[in-house]
């Protein structure tokens, strides 16, 4: 009964944050044009100005790295030019797409990437590029991570664009879903655990979340550390969230329960926990959305319809290793076995013998390194910003309620369920309303299945 | 309520009013319970004070001995402090005072788990499975603080239920109250425990499954295991029992025999009810 009410509690309360969440865009300005010339290798000294109908905004040259990048006074269309004179005698530039691009489109917020390639003289036929016929896709599959200027909470695909074909857009959007759903489902798995194991409901479990994408972004990037790769930084940053999460329950959690603290009572604690959390990540790291050095830019690998970065694959893989590693862990190990029971039965658990304290201990600890390694790869394919968990949040609520509250195995499946709808949602809807699908889907699973999709009907009698 | 309700109603509260004088009687009688060496029992409860709310006692000075090899009972009405009793004995309801010691050491206020691994065994009245777990899983969870013991243990308990060893691969949640009950005592077996707690094993159970718990109690009771058992099938439970205690509002009411308990007039008015009587 109780299981039911904190179900229709939080279904309630994920519907009403969701509204907001997919309204308010953020009045950041600071949009940009910028690029890297690094076909067939990076390229100092090129010159690349921008226009505004005839009016010239401004000019950069790349740098040793090839990279350039033009300030620009607003959204709008603007006009890029390379200018060829620039362009040392060894290269070329390459036809496709050419030295100039034309209506470039630029978003509110947007750091907007142009493509220039250069190639070597006689090379350019036989280049590496794509098949000529696809122009449009060639330029959009070098986009980097997404994210930028579109609204929060949102979540873009890689390599869809309104010219792509319907039938590749569904391939494309349910990689992405998988992708997304992925994401959602490692940082929600600790929700879920946590809700098992003390019947609590973290409010703060998205701003671990961005607070693990935060740390990964201050060691891989930051001027203090002196720039780990990504992969360590992220290491780095999973240990930290575990520590979080364990600090948490030992210096707040369990002396509230030991104080028997009602669980409404702690509910609002939670929710004062994130509003602290959210805000010191804000105050300590700025309210600018930021990316990783690493994994930017790059060609998409092409596995028969689908189109993928590396990054996106790399994401994808390591979430289903993750996943099945908990999964082997909860259901082989001992420990995973008293998760499970606690998440079962508290008392019980604790008649059996099981120091009930020590496994919720434990439990913190895997829900937050995991919720930092899920803030790290939702970073890595959109962008890393203050409030990228609390968006995150809501889904991972909703994947948690549609799984089966309490169940590992469960906010696995919602997290696939709602990634999966959130991204498809946009065949046919706008983007903005892709969490409101998401949350639409849930609320149709409960008045199906009101236990959610793997929950337990309580037994009565 | 069969006969003329007009003759009986009121014969029937003039006879409830007397029997709640003779319990009161009774509890003043039995407040002063001879108190005993620890030592000399294996579970030795004394003048045992406990509640749930601050300054509510259910518990008001209850006295309850366990020996070596003995299965006791615990009967009285609803409200009684009967499972309030066992759930302070195994520690899930702190001591406000008096006395409790396992083997002459104080075991009031350990912490559950610390009993478990002082091998006291407790099966809760309800959820006592855990629903999503296989019921080998349940017998792990049984068995945690010795996982190099279970499968010796699994085997031992399996002699005694079969039945779980045929729904090894099962999930408890998905069985019949009765089959749950055999999971539940296989599991709290699991550590070879010295004292099982018993916490109305046989409530809600069909006929046919209350005569099999009260059986395989008998069982567990003759591989050398003692037993504390509340039952509110009082008459087969004082049947099955070497010694029984008749709980009213937190104090011990009667204490006795099994036998003797059966056949005191008063336990049989006051607290047997008419299916004693007739039976």
């Amino acid at each position: 009964m109780r299981r039911r009410l904190v179900t229709v509690l939080l279904a309630v309360i994920t519907a009403i944050l969701v509204i907001p969440a997919g309204a308010v865009a953020d009045d950041q300005g600071g949009e940009t044009l910028n690029g890297q010339i690094r076909k067939p290798e990076t390229v100092e000294g090129i010159d690349i100005t921008v226009y505004q109908g005839s009016e010239e905004i401004g000019t950069a040259t790349t740098g040793p790295d090839g990279e350039w990048e033009v300030e620009v006074p607003g959204p709008g269309a603007y006009r890029v030019v390379l200018d060829q004179e620039s362009v040392p005698d060894e290269y070329v530039v390459s036809e496709r797409p050419g030295p100039e691009h034309d209506e470039v489109q630029v978003r509110e917020g947007q750091q907007r990437t142009v493509i220039f390639n250069l190639a070597r003289p006689g090379e350019e036929e036989g280049g590496s590029s794509a098949s000529p016929s696809e122009p449009a896709q060639e330029a959009a599959e070098e986009e980097p991570a997404q994210g930028e200027g579109t609204p929060e909470g949102v979540t873009t695909a890689p390599g869809v664009s309104s010219a792509t074909p319907f039938g590749t857009k569904v391939v494309q959007l349910t990689v992405a879903g998988i992708s997304f759903g992925l994401v959602i489902a490692i940082s929600a798995i600790g929700l879920s655990l946590i809700f098992g194991t003390t019947r609590m409901i973290n409010f703060a479990h998205g701003d671990m979340v961005t607070f693990g994408a935060m740390m990964a972004l201050l060691f891989s990037t930051g001027a203090t550390f002196n720039d780990v790769p990504l992969v360590v930084a992220a290491l780095i940053a999973v240990v930290l969230g575990a520590l979080l999460g364990i600090g948490l329950e030992r210096f707040l959690w369990r002396p509230l329960r030991r104080r028997n603290v009602a669980l409404i009572q702690m509910f609002i604690v939670s929710i004062g926990v994130a509003l602290i959390l959210r805000h010191l990540l804000l105050v300590g790291f700025g309210g600018n959305r930021e990316r990783y050095d690493e994994y930017q830019l790059q060609e998409m690998i092409r596995l028969g319809p689908v189109g993928v970065t590396p990054r996106e694959l790399t994401i994808i893989c390591l979430s289903v290793l993750v996943l099945v590693a908990v999964a082997a862990m909860l259901q082989f190990t001992r420990i995973g076995k008293a998760m499970r029971a606690v998440a079962d039965n508290r008392d019980l658990a604790e008649s059996s013998g099981i120091d009930v304290d020590r496994v919720t201990l434990y439990v913190w600890g895997l829900g937050g390194g995991l919720s930092a390694l899920g803030g790290v790869f939702y970073g890595l394919s959109q962008s890393v910003y203050w409030q990228m968990g609390f968006h995150l949040l809501l889904l991972m609520f909703a994947a948690v309620i549609l799984g089966g509250l309490g169940t590992a195995y469960g906010a696995m499946v919602g997290g696939l369920v709602i990634g999966l709808v959130a991204q498809l949602s946009t065949l046919w809807f706008p983007s903005e309303l892709m969490n409101a699908w998401a949350l639409a889907i849930m609320i149709v699973v409960l008045l199906v299945r009101p236990q959610g999709i793997l929950g337990r009907r309580e037994r009565v009698g | 309520m069969s006969g003329n309700p007009e003759q009986e109603r009121p014969s029937g509260v003039e006879a409830a009013v007397e029997a709640q004088h003779v319990r009161e009687e009774v509890l003043e009688r039995a407040g002063t319970a001879p108190a005993g060496d620890p030592r000399d029992h294996l579970v030795f409860a004394d003048e045992l004070v406990a509640g749930y709310v601050p300054e509510v006692n259910i518990l008001n000075g209850c006295t309850l001995t366990l020996d070596e090899g003995e299965v006791v009972g615990i009967i009285g009405p609803n409200g009684a402090g009967k499972s309030t009793l066992i759930k302070t004995i195994f520690g899930l309801i702190p001591v406000r005072s008096g006395g409790l010691s396992l083997r002459g050491e104080s075991i009031a206020n350990l912490a559950a788990h610390e009993l478990v691994s002082r091998g006291v065994g407790y099966v809760p009245q309800t959820q006592n499975v855990f629903p999503t777990l296989t019921v080998e899983e349940n017998l792990q969870m049984g068995a945690y603080l010795r996982p190099k013991s279970f499968a010796a243990r699994f085997d031992a308990v399996a002699e005694l239920f079969p039945l779980l060893a045929q729904r090894r691969r099962q999930k408890a949640g998905a069985l019949s109250g009765g089959e749950r009950q055999m999971v539940a005592m296989g599991r709290a077996l699991m550590m070879e425990p010295s004292v099982l707690l018993l916490d109305e094993p046989t409530a809600g159970l069909s006929p046919i499954y209350q005569e099999e718990v009260f059986q395989r109690v008998k069982q567990i009771n003759a591989t050398g295991v003692s037993v504390i058992m509340v039952e509110q099938n009082a008459r087969r439970c004082l049947q099955i029992c070497d010694r029984g205690y008749v709980l009213d509002q937190g104090r011990n009411a009667y204490t006795g025999t099994g036998r003797e308990l059966l056949e005191d007039p008063n336990v049989v008015e006051l607290y047997l009810g008419t299916l004693a009587k007739s039976a």
